[in-house]
Protein backbone atom coordinates (compact mmCIF):
# COMPACT_ATOMS: atom_id res chain seq x y z
CA UNK A 1 0.00 0.00 0.00
CA UNK A 2 1.37 3.35 -0.95
CA UNK A 3 2.28 5.46 2.35
CA UNK A 4 0.46 8.47 2.53
CA UNK A 5 -1.69 7.72 -0.27
CA UNK A 6 -5.56 7.61 -0.17
CA UNK A 7 -6.09 4.12 0.55
CA UNK A 8 -3.47 4.51 3.76
CA UNK A 9 -4.79 7.48 4.62
CA UNK A 10 -8.50 6.22 4.75
CA UNK A 11 -6.32 3.39 6.71
CA UNK A 12 -5.94 5.85 9.39
CA UNK A 13 -9.15 7.45 9.23
CA UNK A 14 -10.73 3.89 10.09
CA UNK A 15 -8.61 3.63 12.79
CA UNK A 16 -8.77 7.12 14.42
CA UNK A 17 -12.56 6.98 13.97
CA UNK A 18 -12.54 3.69 16.05
CA UNK A 19 -10.16 5.46 19.03
CA UNK A 20 -12.11 5.44 22.12
CA UNK A 21 -9.08 8.06 23.29
CA UNK A 22 -9.96 10.37 20.59
CA UNK A 23 -13.68 10.12 21.26
CA UNK A 24 -12.46 11.54 24.54
CA UNK A 25 -10.24 14.04 24.14
CA UNK A 26 -10.86 14.93 20.65
CA UNK A 27 -14.85 15.61 21.40
CA UNK A 28 -14.15 19.85 20.50
CA UNK A 29 -11.85 19.11 18.12
CA UNK A 30 -13.46 20.32 15.14
CA UNK A 31 -10.94 22.17 12.60
CA UNK A 32 -9.97 21.69 9.25
CA UNK A 33 -6.36 21.02 9.02
CA UNK A 34 -4.22 20.26 5.74
CA UNK A 35 -1.07 17.48 5.73
CA UNK A 36 0.93 17.83 2.85
CA UNK A 37 3.58 14.68 3.26
CA UNK A 38 5.41 15.46 -0.05
CA UNK A 39 5.67 14.10 -3.47
CA UNK A 40 1.62 15.30 -3.97
CA UNK A 41 0.48 13.91 -1.27
CA UNK A 42 -2.07 16.18 0.37
CA UNK A 43 -5.02 16.21 1.87
CA UNK A 44 -7.65 18.49 3.85
CA UNK A 45 -8.67 16.30 7.31
CA UNK A 46 -12.14 17.37 8.71
CA UNK A 47 -11.62 16.70 12.48
CA UNK A 48 -14.95 16.46 13.92
CA UNK A 49 -16.27 15.77 17.39
CA UNK A 50 -13.07 13.09 18.02
CA UNK A 51 -13.83 11.45 14.62
CA UNK A 52 -12.34 11.59 11.50
CA UNK A 53 -15.49 13.25 9.51
CA UNK A 54 -13.89 13.24 5.99
CA UNK A 55 -11.08 13.35 3.66
CA UNK A 56 -10.37 15.73 1.15
CA UNK A 57 -7.27 13.90 -1.46
CA UNK A 58 -8.18 16.45 -4.54
CA UNK A 59 -8.15 19.69 -2.78
CA UNK A 60 -10.49 22.55 -4.57
CA UNK A 61 -10.70 26.06 -4.71
CA UNK A 62 -13.55 25.26 -1.94
CA UNK A 63 -12.10 23.47 0.64
CA UNK A 64 -11.15 25.61 3.68
CA UNK A 65 -8.28 24.60 6.43
CA UNK A 66 -7.04 27.01 9.04
CA UNK A 67 -3.98 25.38 9.82
CA UNK A 68 -1.32 23.11 7.47
CA UNK A 69 1.31 21.05 8.34
CA UNK A 70 4.21 20.43 5.62
CA UNK A 71 6.91 18.27 5.39
CA UNK A 72 9.23 16.27 3.17
CA UNK A 73 7.96 12.54 3.17
CA UNK A 74 11.53 11.72 4.52
CA UNK A 75 10.43 13.44 7.50
CA UNK A 76 6.85 11.79 7.90
CA UNK A 77 8.46 7.95 6.85
CA UNK A 78 10.24 8.36 10.29
CA UNK A 79 7.81 9.89 12.27
CA UNK A 80 5.14 7.24 11.65
CA UNK A 81 8.01 4.43 12.42
CA UNK A 82 6.87 2.26 15.74
CA UNK A 83 9.83 3.52 17.34
CA UNK A 84 10.62 6.71 15.36
CA UNK A 85 14.06 7.98 16.09
CA UNK A 86 15.31 11.32 17.68
CA UNK A 87 14.07 15.00 16.65
CA UNK A 88 11.32 13.09 14.92
CA UNK A 89 8.70 11.24 16.94
CA UNK A 90 6.82 14.25 17.66
CA UNK A 91 5.69 17.17 15.02
CA UNK A 92 6.86 20.14 17.84
CA UNK A 93 10.09 18.52 17.91
CA UNK A 94 10.31 18.38 14.41
CA UNK A 95 8.75 21.70 13.64
CA UNK A 96 10.70 23.63 16.35
CA UNK A 97 13.29 26.57 15.14
CA UNK A 98 15.79 24.32 16.19
CA UNK A 99 15.12 21.64 13.75
CA UNK A 100 12.86 23.05 11.31
CA UNK A 101 12.02 19.64 9.87
CA UNK A 102 8.39 20.44 9.23
CA UNK A 103 6.33 23.55 8.89
CA UNK A 104 3.52 24.74 11.02
CA UNK A 105 1.43 26.86 8.92
CA UNK A 106 -1.79 28.98 8.72
CA UNK A 107 -3.45 29.71 12.18
CA UNK A 108 -0.91 27.90 14.64
CA UNK A 109 -3.09 28.54 17.87
CA UNK A 110 -5.53 25.96 16.44
CA UNK A 111 -2.69 23.76 16.72
CA UNK A 112 -1.79 24.97 20.40
CA UNK A 113 -5.55 24.58 21.64
CA UNK A 114 -6.32 21.37 20.04
CA UNK A 115 -2.62 19.64 20.88
CA UNK A 116 -4.04 16.36 22.63
CA UNK A 117 -6.33 15.31 20.56
CA UNK A 118 -4.12 16.24 17.36
CA UNK A 119 -0.89 14.69 18.37
CA UNK A 120 -2.88 11.36 19.60
CA UNK A 121 -4.61 11.30 16.19
CA UNK A 122 -1.37 11.67 14.10
CA UNK A 123 0.40 9.09 16.55
CA UNK A 124 -2.17 6.62 15.44
CA UNK A 125 -0.62 6.52 12.02
CA UNK A 126 2.35 4.53 13.58
CA UNK A 127 -0.09 1.89 13.91
CA UNK A 128 -1.24 2.30 10.05
CA UNK A 129 2.29 2.06 8.87
CA UNK A 130 2.64 -1.09 10.60
CA UNK B 1 1.31 -4.21 56.38
CA UNK B 2 0.75 -1.31 53.99
CA UNK B 3 3.54 -0.01 51.07
CA UNK B 4 4.43 3.38 53.02
CA UNK B 5 7.29 4.80 51.09
CA UNK B 6 10.62 6.25 52.52
CA UNK B 7 10.19 10.08 51.76
CA UNK B 8 8.99 12.48 54.16
CA UNK B 9 7.55 16.00 53.17
CA UNK B 10 8.13 19.32 55.03
CA UNK B 11 7.92 23.07 54.92
CA UNK B 12 10.63 25.49 55.59
CA UNK B 13 10.34 29.40 55.45
CA UNK B 14 12.95 31.12 53.51
CA UNK B 15 13.16 35.16 53.80
CA UNK B 16 14.41 36.58 50.34
CA UNK B 17 14.69 40.01 49.26
CA UNK B 18 12.38 41.03 52.12
CA UNK B 19 9.65 38.03 51.33
CA UNK B 20 8.68 35.22 53.13
CA UNK B 21 8.45 31.81 50.82
CA UNK B 22 6.89 29.04 52.46
CA UNK B 23 9.11 26.05 50.29
CA UNK B 24 7.93 22.88 50.20
CA UNK B 25 10.58 19.94 49.93
CA UNK B 26 10.53 16.38 50.43
CA UNK B 27 13.91 14.36 51.75
CA UNK B 28 14.87 10.80 52.05
CA UNK B 29 18.68 9.02 52.78
CA UNK B 30 21.32 10.28 54.82
CA UNK B 31 24.60 11.10 53.68
CA UNK B 32 26.44 13.51 51.18
CA UNK B 33 23.37 16.04 50.19
CA UNK B 34 22.01 15.62 47.26
CA UNK B 35 19.74 18.56 45.80
CA UNK B 36 17.24 17.66 43.17
CA UNK B 37 15.81 21.06 40.79
CA UNK B 38 12.60 20.01 39.36
CA UNK B 39 12.21 21.19 35.71
CA UNK B 40 9.91 24.46 34.49
CA UNK B 41 6.68 24.47 35.32
CA UNK B 42 6.53 21.30 37.51
CA UNK B 43 7.61 20.41 40.97
CA UNK B 44 9.73 17.88 42.82
CA UNK B 45 7.34 15.25 42.42
CA UNK B 46 9.40 14.14 38.86
CA UNK B 47 12.16 13.03 41.52
CA UNK B 48 9.99 10.09 43.88
CA UNK B 49 11.94 6.87 42.09
CA UNK B 50 15.47 8.61 43.11
CA UNK B 51 14.08 9.42 46.74
CA UNK B 52 12.62 5.74 46.95
CA UNK B 53 15.88 3.96 45.81
CA UNK B 54 17.77 2.98 48.30
CA UNK B 55 20.88 2.08 46.17
CA UNK B 56 20.78 6.31 46.21
CA UNK B 57 19.76 7.18 49.68
CA UNK B 58 22.11 5.05 51.32
CA UNK B 59 25.21 7.28 50.96
CA UNK B 60 22.78 10.37 49.37
CA UNK B 61 20.32 12.66 51.25
CA UNK B 62 17.99 13.29 48.49
CA UNK B 63 16.36 16.86 49.06
CA UNK B 64 13.71 17.74 46.58
CA UNK B 65 11.99 21.19 46.85
CA UNK B 66 9.46 22.78 44.93
CA UNK B 67 10.23 26.68 43.94
CA UNK B 68 8.10 29.18 44.83
CA UNK B 69 5.15 29.10 42.88
CA UNK B 70 5.32 25.90 42.28
CA UNK B 71 4.02 22.67 43.51
CA UNK B 72 3.25 22.96 47.39
CA UNK B 73 5.14 25.80 47.45
CA UNK B 74 2.92 28.92 47.41
CA UNK B 75 3.60 32.12 45.83
CA UNK B 76 4.97 35.42 48.28
CA UNK B 77 1.87 37.41 49.52
CA UNK B 78 0.71 39.65 46.80
CA UNK B 79 1.08 38.23 43.71
CA UNK B 80 -2.26 38.29 42.70
CA UNK B 81 -1.47 42.34 42.63
CA UNK B 82 1.58 41.90 40.36
CA UNK B 83 1.52 43.95 37.19
CA UNK B 84 4.00 41.75 35.03
CA UNK B 85 3.71 38.48 34.43
CA UNK B 86 6.10 36.07 35.97
CA UNK B 87 9.29 35.55 34.53
CA UNK B 88 12.23 33.64 36.55
CA UNK B 89 15.84 34.95 36.16
CA UNK B 90 19.02 33.44 36.67
CA UNK B 91 19.73 35.46 39.22
CA UNK B 92 16.63 34.87 41.25
CA UNK B 93 16.82 30.70 40.44
CA UNK B 94 20.68 30.94 41.26
CA UNK B 95 20.05 32.59 44.53
CA UNK B 96 17.45 30.85 45.46
CA UNK B 97 18.91 27.42 45.49
CA UNK B 98 21.92 28.29 47.73
CA UNK B 99 19.00 29.88 49.79
CA UNK B 100 17.37 26.57 50.28
CA UNK B 101 20.68 24.85 50.99
CA UNK B 102 21.51 27.26 53.34
CA UNK B 103 17.94 27.29 55.51
CA UNK B 104 18.69 23.30 55.66
CA UNK B 105 22.51 23.87 56.56
CA UNK B 106 23.00 21.33 53.45
CA UNK B 107 27.05 21.04 53.96
CA UNK B 108 28.30 21.06 50.24
CA UNK B 109 25.47 19.95 48.91
CA UNK B 110 25.74 17.94 45.36
CA UNK B 111 22.90 20.17 42.87
CA UNK B 112 21.68 18.28 40.30
CA UNK B 113 18.77 19.78 38.01
CA UNK B 114 16.96 18.87 34.81
CA UNK B 115 16.39 20.83 32.37
CA UNK B 116 16.25 24.56 33.48
CA UNK B 117 17.63 22.80 36.93
CA UNK B 118 20.58 21.74 34.49
CA UNK B 119 21.07 25.02 32.89
CA UNK B 120 21.17 27.12 36.48
CA UNK B 121 24.18 24.42 37.43
CA UNK B 122 26.37 26.69 34.71
CA UNK B 123 25.73 29.89 37.02
CA UNK B 124 26.09 27.42 39.90
CA UNK B 125 29.79 26.68 38.69
CA UNK B 126 30.31 30.24 37.93
CA UNK B 127 29.39 31.43 41.16
CA UNK B 128 28.77 29.32 44.12
CA UNK B 129 31.51 26.51 43.62
CA UNK B 130 33.04 27.34 46.85
CA UNK B 131 30.22 26.37 48.69
CA UNK B 132 29.06 23.42 46.38
CA UNK B 133 30.53 19.74 46.01
CA UNK B 134 29.69 18.46 42.47
CA UNK B 135 26.98 19.48 39.75
CA UNK B 136 24.58 17.01 37.46
CA UNK B 137 23.67 18.98 34.84
CA UNK B 138 20.75 16.89 33.01
CA UNK B 139 19.44 18.03 29.78
CA UNK B 140 21.67 20.97 30.36
CA UNK B 141 23.71 23.05 27.35
CA UNK B 142 24.79 27.34 27.01
CA UNK B 143 21.73 28.29 25.29
CA UNK B 144 18.29 26.66 24.63
CA UNK B 145 16.54 29.12 22.79
CA UNK B 146 12.66 28.64 21.37
CA UNK B 147 10.86 27.86 24.12
CA UNK B 148 9.11 31.28 25.61
CA UNK B 149 5.54 30.86 23.63
CA UNK B 150 2.66 33.06 24.73
CA UNK B 151 0.47 30.03 23.66
CA UNK B 152 1.71 28.17 26.92
CA UNK B 153 -0.30 31.16 28.72
CA UNK B 154 -3.28 32.35 26.84
CA UNK B 155 -6.76 32.96 27.62
CA UNK B 156 -8.02 30.83 24.39
CA UNK B 157 -5.78 27.81 25.31
CA UNK B 158 -6.43 25.48 28.05
CA UNK B 159 -2.94 25.88 29.60
CA UNK B 160 -2.44 22.37 31.95
CA UNK B 161 -2.83 20.37 28.60
CA UNK B 162 -0.68 22.59 26.05
CA UNK B 163 1.77 23.11 28.84
CA UNK B 164 1.53 19.23 29.15
CA UNK B 165 1.42 18.32 25.48
CA UNK B 166 3.75 20.67 24.68
CA UNK B 167 6.69 18.68 26.46
CA UNK B 168 5.62 15.23 25.56
CA UNK B 169 7.25 14.77 22.66
CA UNK B 170 10.93 15.67 24.35
CA UNK B 171 10.54 12.33 25.91
CA UNK B 172 11.56 9.17 24.49
CA UNK B 173 9.36 6.46 22.88
CA UNK B 174 11.12 3.75 24.39
CA UNK B 175 10.34 5.57 28.10
CA UNK B 176 7.58 3.42 29.86
CA UNK B 177 3.89 4.88 28.86
CA UNK B 178 2.94 5.31 32.88
CA UNK B 179 5.72 7.26 33.46
CA UNK B 180 5.78 9.67 30.66
CA UNK B 181 2.12 10.33 31.07
CA UNK B 182 3.13 10.86 34.64
CA UNK B 183 5.08 13.07 33.83
CA UNK B 184 2.59 14.53 31.24
CA UNK B 185 -0.32 14.65 34.45
CA UNK B 186 2.98 16.89 36.30
CA UNK B 187 3.36 19.38 33.80
CA UNK B 188 -1.00 19.58 33.23
CA UNK B 189 -0.84 20.59 37.22
CA UNK B 190 1.40 23.82 36.80
CA UNK B 191 0.43 27.24 38.35
CA UNK B 192 -1.16 29.57 34.97
CA UNK B 193 1.74 31.20 33.60
CA UNK B 194 4.34 29.49 35.35
CA UNK B 195 5.62 27.38 33.01
CA UNK B 196 6.07 29.99 30.51
CA UNK B 197 7.44 32.09 33.17
CA UNK B 198 10.27 29.62 33.60
CA UNK B 199 10.32 29.21 29.93
CA UNK B 200 11.94 32.81 30.26
CA UNK B 201 14.82 31.78 31.81
CA UNK B 202 15.18 28.61 29.89
CA UNK B 203 15.00 30.17 26.21
CA UNK B 204 15.96 34.13 26.88
CA UNK B 205 17.23 34.48 30.76
CA UNK B 206 19.96 31.77 30.84
CA UNK B 207 22.47 32.68 28.06
CA UNK B 208 25.53 31.53 28.89
CA UNK B 209 27.42 31.78 25.28
CA UNK B 210 30.93 33.13 26.14
CA UNK B 211 31.08 32.61 29.60
CA UNK B 212 31.28 28.34 30.31
CA UNK B 213 34.94 28.84 29.62
CA UNK B 214 35.17 31.40 32.63
CA UNK B 215 34.08 28.69 34.63
CA UNK B 216 36.97 27.95 36.63
CA UNK B 217 36.43 24.22 37.23
CA UNK B 218 36.75 23.91 41.16
CA UNK B 219 34.05 21.59 41.61
CA UNK B 220 33.32 18.67 38.66
CA UNK B 221 30.30 19.03 36.47
CA UNK B 222 29.02 16.10 35.31
CA UNK B 223 26.52 16.96 32.22
CA UNK B 224 24.00 14.04 31.19
CA UNK B 225 21.58 14.31 28.48
CA UNK B 226 18.97 11.92 26.68
CA UNK B 227 18.79 11.26 22.75
CA UNK B 228 15.53 12.09 22.63
CA UNK B 229 16.03 15.42 23.67
CA UNK B 230 15.27 17.94 20.99
CA UNK B 231 14.85 21.16 23.22
CA UNK B 232 18.88 20.81 24.37
CA UNK B 233 20.00 17.66 21.85
CA UNK B 234 23.14 15.62 23.02
CA UNK B 235 25.10 17.58 20.42
CA UNK B 236 24.38 20.95 22.20
CA UNK B 237 25.53 19.60 25.63
CA UNK B 238 28.63 17.89 24.44
CA UNK B 239 29.25 21.53 22.79
CA UNK B 240 28.65 23.01 26.41
CA UNK B 241 30.63 20.57 27.93
CA UNK B 242 33.77 20.77 26.01
CA UNK B 243 33.63 24.63 27.28
CA UNK B 244 33.34 23.67 30.67
CA UNK B 245 36.78 22.89 32.95
CA UNK B 246 36.71 19.83 34.88
CA UNK B 247 33.30 18.63 33.35
CA UNK B 248 32.10 15.44 31.68
CA UNK B 249 29.06 14.88 29.37
CA UNK B 250 27.22 11.60 29.58
CA UNK B 251 24.50 10.53 26.49
CA UNK B 252 21.53 8.29 27.73
CA UNK B 253 20.26 5.58 25.38
CA UNK B 254 16.69 5.57 24.94
CA UNK B 255 15.88 8.85 26.86
CA UNK B 256 14.53 11.91 27.18
CA UNK B 257 14.24 15.40 28.64
CA UNK B 258 12.85 14.10 31.84
CA UNK B 259 15.06 10.96 32.65
CA UNK B 260 14.33 10.99 36.43
CA UNK B 261 10.72 10.47 35.60
CA UNK B 262 9.87 9.25 32.21
CA UNK B 263 12.27 6.81 32.67
CA UNK B 264 13.63 6.20 36.07
CA UNK B 265 15.51 2.87 35.72
CA UNK B 266 17.64 3.62 32.56
CA UNK B 267 18.55 6.93 34.05
CA UNK B 268 19.70 5.15 37.09
CA UNK B 269 22.66 3.17 34.99
CA UNK B 270 23.91 6.56 33.34
CA UNK B 271 23.34 8.17 37.28
CA UNK B 272 25.48 6.05 39.22
CA UNK B 273 28.31 6.10 38.25
CA UNK B 274 28.34 9.24 38.63
CA UNK B 275 26.91 9.69 42.74
CA UNK B 276 30.37 6.50 42.62
CA UNK B 277 32.65 9.71 41.67
CA UNK B 278 31.46 12.44 43.97
CA UNK B 279 31.36 9.74 46.92
CA UNK B 280 35.18 8.35 45.70
CA UNK B 281 35.74 12.62 45.83
CA UNK B 282 34.26 13.00 49.73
Amino acid sequence: MDEFGSQWMQRWQSRVNADGVMKNVGRYFDENVLLDFGDGNAYVVEFRGGRVERLVDKIGPEDRYHLALRAPKASWQKFVQRVPPPMYNDIWAMAHPLHGRLKIEGDVKVMWQNARAFTWALALMREVAH
Amino acid sequence: MAKIEPIVGRYVHIDYEGKDYRIYFEEAGQGIPLVCLHTAGTDGREWRHQLCDPDITKHFRVVAFDLPRHGKSIPPAGWWKESEEYKLTSKFYADFVMAFCRALGLDRAVVMGSSMGGNICLPLALDHSDELRALIAIEACEYSPGWWLSWLSHPHIHGGEVCATSVYGLMAPQSPDEYRWETWWYYSQGGPGIFKGDLYFYSVDHDFRGKCQTIQGKIPTYFITGEYDFACTPEMTQETAAKVKNSEAIIMKGNGHFPMSENPQNFKQYLMPVLEKIRARG
